[in-house]
C-alpha cells in the first residue's frame, strides 16, 4: 500500500494576549497595582477564570512615566485606551484648544514613490500570503514606541496663561469617553508634574466595566460628566459661556440615552427597516420642554405623511431639535400652536443632552437669529427629493463616513477599481462591487469608516482600530487572531475573513486543530499608499466616489 | 468632467495649431513637413497608449484614470485630424500605408465606438434594476436553473400533471440552459419579451388552478434570466470591444514604429 504524506504548515493559533500592552509588565507591577486604593476595591472573584483581573492588568494595562509638561493625549485624536493617575496630577486645555504644531502632530506613514513602484515586483504574485514569522507572542508592545513619540510642551507659563485649564489629581480617570466611545479625544491633556499614569486600552477597561458593579459606576458617571461639559462647550449656543455658567447649564442638563449600544445586533436581524422601529425621543405634536442636543449617534426627524411618516433629515453629533418651537414659543408667547412640528426618533444608537427651556431663554435665545422651521421646509419639497435620504437612515448608511456610492449609470462595470484595489492590497481586492441600490446609486460591500464603527466593539486585541490621525478604521494584521468578531459585528457585511497563505500559497493552519489561519480584511482606504484610495483614482467614469452621506444627500 | 473635457479640448486645439503654424513655416523654408507632423502623432499615438500603463499602475499618483480618459478620447480625435494632415488624404497611397490606414482607422472607431457602447450600456444595465457581477452569471444562472427544475419537479409529484413537466422540457428548458437571445438584446430588440409572453400563453389554457401558481413561479424565474441574460450581453460587450482596441492598438504602434525606421533609414 502507498502511504501518502501530506505536508502541511503549521502555525500555533493566535490568541487575545499574544500582544500585551507592554510585554514589560511584571507580576511584581501587577502586584503593586491590586494595592491602589482604585484597584484594591475590585472583586476579583467576579471575573471569569479566562479573563482574570490578574491578566488584565499584566495584559492590557501598562504603567507609564509622565515629566512635566509631557503630553498624554491630544485633542482630535483617536485613543483606544484610557488613563488612571496614579501619581502626580495632569492638567487638561479646555479651551482654546492648542495649536496642531505645539502638539507636534505626525503623519502616518505613507510608501514613498519608489517603494509605491516596487510594489509591482515585490507583491506577491499569490493573494493573502504572509510571513508566518512576523506572529505569535512578540516583544514589541506600543510601549516601545510610545517613548519615541513623546511631545513635551517647553513654555507651560504661557499656556496656562493663553488657554483656560483644570487640573487633575491622583485616582482621576480620563480617557474613557475616547476609549469606549469611539470618538476623538476632546481635550488635551499634559502633565503638571511629573506622573505616573496606569494606561488602560480599551479592551481591558471593557471587561473592568462588565465585570466591576464600582467601575461601571464610575466609568457611567465620569463618561456622563465629562462628555456633558465637553460637548457644552464645543457647541455654538453656548461656547460663549464662562465656566460657572456651563456648570449651571450642565448641573440642570439630562443626559438620556435611546436605543441600544449594540444596536448593530437587533438591526441585522431585521428584516423591515423603519421609523416604526425605532425609540420616540420627542413626538410632533407634543410640547417641548427643552432643547434635544445630539451628542452621539443619530436621530431621525420626520413628519406625519398619509399613513406613514416622512423622513425630513436626520441629525448627528452636534446637531439640535426643538430649536424653533422653543424659539417661537419664546418670541410669541400667544401663539396657539408651540407643539414640535416633526417627531424625533433614535436610529440605533443615540446620546441626547436635553437642554430645559428656562436656560435657552437666559442663556441663548437672545444671542441667536430665528432658527429654521424643519417641518416647514418639507412641504417644499417632494417625496422623491427624500427617497435617497429615507433609504440611508433605512439602511444606516448614514453612519458612513467615507462610503463607497457608485453612479450605475456612469459604471462601465469594467471592475478597474476592484483589479486598482487587489493591486494595492496583496493581490486580494478590500471591497465588493455588488451591494444595496436604490435609483442609479449603489452602496459597494466597502468598509464605510463609520463614524460609529461597531466593528470595534468585542475585538478581543484592539486590532481594528482608528487610525490616529483622521480617523480611518484599520485592521492591525500582526495582531488580528481572525475571530471573526467584528465581521459579524460589521451591520454592512463589509469586512471578510480570509485565509492566509506561505510565499509558496500554502494554505497556514493552526498546529493542533489544523483549522486554517484566518485574517479580518477590509477596505483601509489605501492608507500606506501615496495617492490616497486607488479605487476611486482608477475609475475613468468618475462613477466611484467616497461619500460621507450628510453631504451626499443634502 | 465637462470643465476636463474643455480642458482637453483647448490644449488640443493649440497643439494642432502650433503644429500647423510650424508645418506651414517649413514649408516657406521648403523643409520636410511631414517630420513634424508625423513624429508629433508617433508621440500622441504613444500617449494614447500610456492610459493603459496607468491602469496597471494604479497604486501612483498618477492623476485620476477619469482624467486620463478624456485626454485620451479627445487625444484620438487629434490623432484623426493630425493623421489627415501627415498624410494629406484621408486613404493613403501605397501597400504599406494603407495597411497602417486600415488599422489606424480601426483602432479610432473601435475606440469612439466602445466609449459609446459602454457609456449607453451603463444606464441600459443600471434600467433591469438588478446588478449581477458578470463572472458570478454562470453561478447565478445555474442556481435559477436548479430552482426551475425543482419548480417541475414540485408540480408534477403535487398535481400528477406533466403539462408543465412537457412544456419545460420542450421550450423552457431550452431558454435556462444558458444566456440567451444575445444579437437581439445587442440590437435592443425584444426577442426574448416575447418569446417568454408566447411561450406563456400557449399553455396557461391547459392548466388548473395549481398547475398554474407553479407555471408563474416558472415565469418568475424566466423574467430573472432574462434580466440576467441582458447583463450578460451588455457587460459582454462592454469587455469584448477592448479585445478589438488594445490589441489593434498594440499592432498600430508596432507598424508606426517601423513606418518611423524605414522613413529615417530609406527617405530622409
Amino acid at each position: 500500500m502507498v502511504e501518502i504524506s501530506v505536508k502541511q504548515n503549521t502555525l500555533t493559533r493566535p490568541q487575545r494576549w499574544d500582544s500585551p500592552f507592554d510585554s514589560d509588565m511584571t507580576k511584581a507591577d501587577v502586584k503593586k497595582l491590586l494595592a491602589i486604593e482604585e484597584i484594591a476595591a475590585i472583586k476579583a472573584d467576579r471575573f471569569p477564570a479566562r479573563i482574570s483581573l490578574e491578566g488584565i492588568l499584566q495584559n492590557d494595562t501598562r504603567i507609564v512615566a509622565f515629566k512635566k509638561g509631557e503630553l498624554v493625549v491630544r485633542e482630535g485624536d483617536y485613543g483606544n485606551s484610557a488613563f488612571l493617575i496614579l501619581k502626580g496630577s495632569l492638567r487638561i486645555v479646555l479651551s482654546p484648544s492648542l495649536p496642531g504644531a505645539i502638539l507636534g502632530r505626525s503623519k502616518e506613514h505613507k510608501r514613498g514613490f519608489f517603494d509605491a513602484v516596487s510594489q509591482l515586483w515585490t507583491s506577491d504574485w499569490l493573494p493573502e500570503t504572509r510571513d508566518p514569522d512576523r506572529y505569535g507572542p512578540t516583544k514589541t508592545g506600543a510601549a516601545k514606541n510610545a517613548a519615541s513619540t513623546r511631545i513635551i510642551l517647553q513654555d507651560i507659563p504661557a499656556i496656562l496663561d493663553k488657554h483656560s485649564t483644570a487640573t487633575i489629581n491622583q485616582g482621576a480617570l480620563f480617557g474613557e469617553l475616547a476609549a469606549l466611545g469611539r470618538i476623538p479625544r476632546t481635550a488635551t491633556v499634559l502633565a503638571d508634574e511629573d506622573s505616573e499614569l496606569l494606561e488602560i486600552r480599551w479592551q481591558g477597561l471593557r471587561e473592568l466595566r462588565a465585570y466591576d458593579e464600582g467601575w461601571r459606576r464610575m466609568i457611567d458617571e465620569r463618561y456622563r460628566q465629562t462628555a456633558l461639559i465637553a460637548h457644552l462647550n464645543e457647541v455654538p449656543e453656548f461656547n460663549h459661556l464662562n465656566d460657572e455658567e456651563i456648570q449651571l447649564v450642565a448641573d440642570q442638563c439630562l443626559f438620556e440615552t435611546y436605543g441600544s449600544f449594540d444596536w448593530h445586533t437587533s438591526f441585522k436581524k431585521l428584516q423591515n427597516r423603519s421609523e416604526a422601529d425605532e425609540p420616540v425621543i420627542a413626538r410632533q405634536g407634543d410640547y417641548p420642554d427643552g432643547l434635544l442636543m445630539v451628542r452621539a449617534g443619530f436621530a431621525r426627524e420626520a413628519v406625519n405623511h398619509g399613513t406613514g411618516k416622512r423622513t425630513v433629515t436626520y441629525l448627528g453629533a452636534g446637531d439640535n431639535f426643538g430649536m424653533f418651537e422653543l424659539h417661537n414659543a419664546w418670541v410669541n408667547t400667544n401663539d396657539s400652536n408651540l407643539a414640535l412640528g416633526t417627531t424625533l426618533t433614535a436610529v440605533g444608537y443615540v446620546d441626547v443632552i436635553r437642554v430645559p427651556a428656562s436656560l435657552l431663554a437666559e442663556f441663548v435665545f437672545p444671542n441667536i437669529d430665528a432658527p429654521v422651521n424643519m417641518a416647514e421646509q418639507s412641504v417644499g419639497k417632494s417625496q422623491s427629493n427624500d427617497t435617497l435620504m429615507q433609504w440611508a437612515v433605512d439602511e444606516r448608511f448614514i453612519n458612513g463616513r467615507q462610503t463607497m456610492v457608485m453612479d450605475l449609470n456612469k459604471c462601465v462595470r469594467c471592475d478597474d477599481c476592484v483589479s486598482a484595489c487587489a493591486a494595492a492590497h496583496d493581490g486580494n481586492p478590500r471591497f465588493r462591487r455588488h451591494g444595496k441600490t436604490i435609483d442609479h446609486w449603489l452602496v459597494a460591500n466597502a468598509c464605510m469608516h463609520c463614524a460609529d464603527p461597531v466593528c470595534m466593539i468585542g475585538c478581543p486585541t484592539g486590532a481594528i482600530h482608528r487610525s490616529l490621525s483622521g480617523g480611518t478604521v484599520i485592521i492591525n494584521d500582526d495582531t488580528c487572531i481572525g475571530c471573526g468578531t467584528c465581521a459579524n459585528s460589521c451591520p454592512y457585511q463589509n469586512i471578510s475573513l480570509v485565509q492566509i497563505s506561505d510565499a509558496k500559497g500554502n494554505g497556514l493552519v493552526d498546529d493542533q486543530t489544523h483549522r486554517p489561519i484566518m485574517k479580518a480584511t477590509k477596505c483601509d482606504l489605501c492608507s500606506d499608499q501615496i495617492g490616497g484610495p486607488a479605487c476611486v483614482r482608477a475609475c475613468a467614469h468618475d462613477a466611484l466616489q467616497r461619500v460621507d452621506f450628510k453631504e451626499f444627500t443634502s | 468632467m465637462a470643465n476636463r473635457y474643455f480642458l482637453a479640448c483647448l490644449v488640443a486645439v493649440i497643439i494642432a495649431g502650433t503644429v500647423l503654424y510650424i508645418m506651414d513655416q517649413m514649408e516657406l523654408n521648403l523643409a520636410k513637413s511631414e517630420i513634424l507632423s508625423g513624429y508629433t502623432l508617433l508621440g500622441l499615438i504613444v500617449f494614447l497608449g500610456a492610459f493603459n500603463v496607468r491602469k496597471k499602475l494604479s497604486m501612483l499618483p498618477l492623476l485620476k484614470a477619469s482624467t486620463w480618459l478624456v485626454f485620451h478620447v479627445v487625444g484620438g480625435l487629434l490623432c484623426i485630424f493630425l493623421f489627415w494632415v501627415h498624410t494629406a488624404s484621408i486613404w493613403p497611397d501605397g501597400n504599406y500605408e494603407i495597411a497602417l490606414s486600415i488599422i489606424f482607422y480601426l483602432v479610432f472607431f473601435s475606440g469612439i465606438g466602445g466609449f459609446f457602447i459602454q457609456k449607453s450600456n451603463a444606464i441600459k444595465l443600471t434600467e433591469t434594476g438588478i446588478e449581477v457581477i458578470y463572472e458570478r452569471i454562470p453561478a447565478e444562472l445555474s442556481e435559477i436553473r436548479e430552482r426551475s427544475e425543482a419548480i417541475v419537479l414540485e408540480c408534477t409529484k403535487t398535481t400528477s400533471s406533466d403539462t408543465v413537466a412537457n412544456h419545460y422540457i420542450a421550450t423552457l428548458a431550452w431558454y435556462f440552459k444558458r444566456p440567451r437571445f444575445y444579437w437581439p438584446t445587442l440590437l435592443g430588440h425584444g426577442n426574448a419579451k416575447t418569446w417568454l409572453r408566447n411561450n406563456q400563453a400557449s399553455v396557461t389554457r391547459y392548466l388548473n388552478e395549481e398547475e398554474t401558481g407553479y407555471f408563474n413561479q416558472l415565469i418568475e424565474l424566466a423574467e430573472l434570466k432574462k434580466l440576467i441574460d441582458e447583463h450578460y450581453t451588455l457587460q459582454d460587450i462592454n469587455k469584448k470591444w477592448l479585445l478589438v482596441h488594445l490589441p489593434l492598438s498594440v499592432g498600430l504602434l508596432i507598424i508606426s514604429f517601423w513606418h518611423v525606421l524605414l522613413v529615417e533609414v530609406f527617405a530622409i
